[in-house]
């Protein structure tokens, strides 16, 4: 069946079973692959999305789940906050292999926007569902302490 | 290891409007061998200059997370004054000018990316800035010495004029390559040795979703494919019904293929889905009555035999025989999986008489091989393309190569290009693991409670035997038994250490830092028994066994960050030291733990390293970060055991990693005592086993002796 998706400004409609996650209608049905597939069982992170403005792991979120809300992926280009997130990524020098780092990204977007300063123990609390193998969490916590995301 | 070559450079491919250089090894360099190669010369390239000034370097080495990419583009761009923020990078394809120092193929592992190449990719970037000097000072008929190079550029200092460097390639393309480029001076260089930032395009791309995994190649007509393994290790299918998974959405194909039973779709979600609706018949063989008190009662019987001899000098058994005290100890270390964050994948597409593929792998050369052997080619009929990897650890150099079997047995004699996935709980069961250890330590102190004598056992499974670093597999010795064990930094008199391999159908693999995986938590754990035992501050117990005075420098230096003497003794709260050296580098850290009841948290860790010369300190610091943060996964939590022939883990929830609430804070110096380069890559992930262990004893008074540690 056919399903209306708001991603990132764009509207697309897909044909596709709605018990599908929506991890692999971005990744295979739409070829937006900037979210990544790290576990499949909502344990790492990696596929991290914006549902509203809400964090979602989208290897757990199907289809039919989602109705008219807007999806925002690391591929956005206009959200405000999230450049801000990706340039302070790039100033604390975040990434290594970088697979983890869109849904980390996605995930501190996440946080800030529901809270703009978050303190040391909340930015912990906030990341914990995000795994980074090379063990970036150092520098995320830089990143994300720097963020003035209330401006 | 004795390598006999020379070095030199050929301009070797001429793009009409690029200029490429090469710079080409020969492994093997004798007279005749010489012509042959010079006559087989290929587009082997560095740099490729184009006529609109854009500058690629095309990168051999694999990045992984390591940041290998920025450093040797670093070395490359400071001596040919390129504009540091413009350059591109592209991984190159394959070819020996590319290869290891270790062998024919290409390499990406053994922390050797920046060792054994920044030189010559300085010497790269020198001649073609000396060429592009030349180059110009024909053109303004001037002398060399009135030619300066700045961003790209070439500037006559007399008259001020310029030429960009695309603006001379077409000077440059017949001119012959200097031999011997010299090279800056440290003090001249502008990025060697400076704290630099991942390269701006990587970082954006990796920041913005647009790096390319070997997970997110894309092509016309492409196809995915899952594949149902065996769970029992060595099992075998002897019949299988796919009847129902073949009905269901956007099945193509299913088909048996050596590693188990493949389910081709239209998506990977499908084809995944469908092996929940394929019955199998099993032959499940005899290692399904095994489970890890099995394996644990097998290496127990093994460290009560002689095994082979790994180190023997002095007589041990006098030393303990006159001993005052004798300090002994038993280690357990299980199977780890690597778990990069990227699944394992591949992606082949089989036309006939040619193929290509796609991954993102640590062994280029090879993958090439094993692709084209099951096709029935020849390696140069395969066009390999390597991605990006998300997280290597090793595991992307897989010795036996399963998931890369897997895709191209897939796409063998089949229509379109299929991406063979693996899942994460193929990831965590299907082994390739860093083996499980059975280890005993025994030491003799005298009077004064120095270390007289040292003896050890390991018993694990070999890693590197019949693997492509065979050579380092010697007398009945694997490297990954002996590394850091037999070759201690101590002055120790007497030795008697010994490996056993036994065997099983666990595949096992280099896992990162290798053999010191399993030696440094016990020679740095049981160094530290002694010191306790003779009653003198561990810092100094091993100062005073230590010659190397780069090792003794560092230790100071950690004590002197971490204000180690005025360190307060506090409730539940401990320290504790360990030093390695691995890789050509030496790193020693301080740990500071806090134990509760059931539990502990590492709070701090100060981290010195000395890796002779720092080419990128703030990449030396992310990866002493990174392996610290790796390495504690393994100290706490992270675990393979298992039953009735299988892993018992399947996917995070029951393989733990660290996570951000593990993570200690971390503080890095960097010692550069001018010796040779090192590796960085792999070195903190060693002594942080032992600095946590030695801390919670501190703390509790308790010795623990394997890992992960539990607290009891
Ligand atoms: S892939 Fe969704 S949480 Fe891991
Ligand atoms: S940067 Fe490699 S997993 Fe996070």
């Amino acid at each position: 069946m056919t399903t209306k998706l708001k991603i990132d400004g764009t509207t697309y409609d897909v044909t596709v079973d709605e018990e599908t996650p929506l991890l692999w209608v971005l990744r295979e049905y739409l070829n937006l692959t900037g979210t990544k597939y790290g576990c499949g069982v909502a344990q790492c992170g990696a596929c991290t999305v914006l549902l509203d403005g809400k964090a979602v792991r989208s290897c757990a979120t199907n289809l039919k789940e989602i109705g008219d809300k807007e999806i925002m992926t690391i591929a956005n280009k206009t959200d405000p906050l999230l450049k801000k997130v990706q340039e302070a990524w790039v100033e604390e020098d975040v990434p290594q292999c970088g697979y983890c780092q869109s849904g980390q990204i996605m995930n501190a977007t996440g946080l800030l926007k529901a809270n703009h300063n978050p303190s040391e123990k909340e930015i912990v609390a906030g990341m914990n569902g995000n795994i980074c193998r090379c063990g970036t969490y150092n520098r995320i916590k830089n990143a994300i302490k720097k963020i003035n995301a209330g401006a | 290891m004795e390598l006999s070559r020379r070095t030199f450079l050929k301009n070797t491919a001429l793009v009409t409007s690029a200029f490429i250089v090469g710079f080409y090894l020969p492994v093997k360099a004798s007279a005749a061998e010489d012509t042959k190669e010079t006559n087989r010369l290929k587009p082997n390239a560095f740099i490729k200059i184009d006529a609109d000034n854009t500058i690629t370097f095309f990168m051999g080495q694999a990045e992984m997370g390591q940041g290998t990419y920025t450093a040797l583009a670093m070395c490359i761009a400071d001596e040919l004054d390129a504009h540091w923020e413009a350059v591109h990078f592209k991984a190159s394809g394959i070819d020996p000018v590319y290869n290891s120092v270790f062998g024919p193929w290409m390499l990406t592992a053994g922390s050797t990316s920046i060792s054994t190449k920044q030189l010559e990719m300085r010497q790269v970037g020198a001649a073609v800035n000396l060429m592009l000097k030349k180059a110009a000072a024909a053109r303004w008929n001037t002398d060399l010495s009135n030619i300066k190079t700045h961003n790209a550029e070439v500037m006559n200092l007399k008259t001020g004029d310029k030429f960009t460097y695309g603006d001379l390639v077409s000077d440059i393309k017949t001119m012959s390559i200097p031999q011997d480029p010299e090279l800056k001076a440290l003090k001249d260089c502008s990025l060697i040795g400076k704290p630099t930032k991942r390269h701006p395009s990587e970082a954006w791309a990796k920041v913005t979703g647009q790096a390319e995994y070997g997970v997110d190649v894309r092509m016309e007509n492409l196809k995915y494919a899952a594949v149902l393994h065996p769970a029992v290790f060595g099992a075998k299918i002897v019949s299988f019904d796919a009847s129902k998974a073949l009905k269901r959405n956007g099945i193509i194909k299913i088909k048996q293929i050596p590693n188990g039973i493949s389910v081709i779709a239209e998506h990977w979600f499908q084809a995944k889905e469908a092996l929940n609706y394929i019955d199998v018949v099993w032959d499940k063989g005899e290692f399904a009555k095994i489970s890890t008190k099995d394996i644990r009662k097998e290496y127990d019987a093994l460290l009560h035999t002689p095994g082979a001899s790994m180190r023997r000098d002095g007589d041990t058994a006098k030393a303990f025989k006159e001993a005052h005290s004798i300090i002994s100890a038993d280690y357990e270390f299980p199977f780890l999986a690597h778990a990069p964050m990227e699944p394992l994948n591949c992606t082949v597409h089989h036309t006939g008489d040619s193929a290509k593929m796609w991954t993102g792998g640590q062994v280029q050369t090879v993958y090439q091989k094993v692709c084209a052997d099951i096709l029935g080619l020849k390696p140069e009929a395969v066009e390999y393309n390597n991605t990006f990897l998300g997280g290597g650890f090793g595991r992307r150099a897989a010795a036996n190569a399963d998931y890369i079997n897997d895709a191209v047995y897939n796409a063998k004699n089949e229509a379109w290009p299929i991406m063979t996935l693996w899942t994460r709980e193929d990831d965590i069961r299907m082994g390739n693991y860093r083996p499980m250890y059975k280890n005993k330590a025994r030491v003799a102190l005298n009077k004064h409670g120095d270390i007289t004598a040292f003896e050890a056992k390991v018993v694990g499974q070999p890693v590197v035997k019949d693997t492509i670093l065979g050579f380092l597999f010697k007398d009945g010795v694997d490297w990954a038994q002996w590394d850091g064990l037999t070759d201690h930094p101590y002055s120790i008199a007497n030795h008697d250490m010994q490996a056993h391999s036994p065997s099983s159908p666990i595949p096992v693999l280099w896992w990162r830092s290798v053999g010191h995986t399993q030696t440094a938590p016990l020679v740095e754990g049981i160094v530290d028994e002694a010191a306790y035992k003779a009653g003198v501050d561990p810092i100094a117990y091993r100062i005073s066994m230590l010659e190397d005075l780069r090792c003794i420098k560092l230790l100071e230096d950690v004590a002197k960050i971490s204000d180690w003497k005025n360190r307060k003794k506090e409730k539940n709260i401990g320290y504790g030291v360990a030093l390695v050296k691995s890789f050509g580098s030496i790193v020693a850290q301080v740990a500071k733990v806090k134990v509760s009841k059931n539990d502990f948290k590492v709070l701090k860790v100060w981290c010195s390293v000395d890796c002779g010369f720092a080419i990128n300190p703030l990449n030396i610091e992310n990866q002493m970060i990174s392996g610290i943060n790796f390495g504690l996964a393994p100290t706490k939590y992270s675990e393979i055991t298992i039953k009735n022939g299988e892993a018992e883990q399947n996917n995070f929830y029951d393989y733990l990693v660290t996570r951000i609430s593990d993570a200690p804070d971390i503080q890095v110096s960097i010692v550069n005592s001018g010796d040779k380069i090192g590796g960085i890559g792999e070195t903190a992930v060693p002594p942080i086993f032992p600095a946590v262990a030695n801390a919670i004893f501190d703390a509790t008074g308790k010795r623990y002796h394997s890992l992960p540690i539990k607290i009891s």
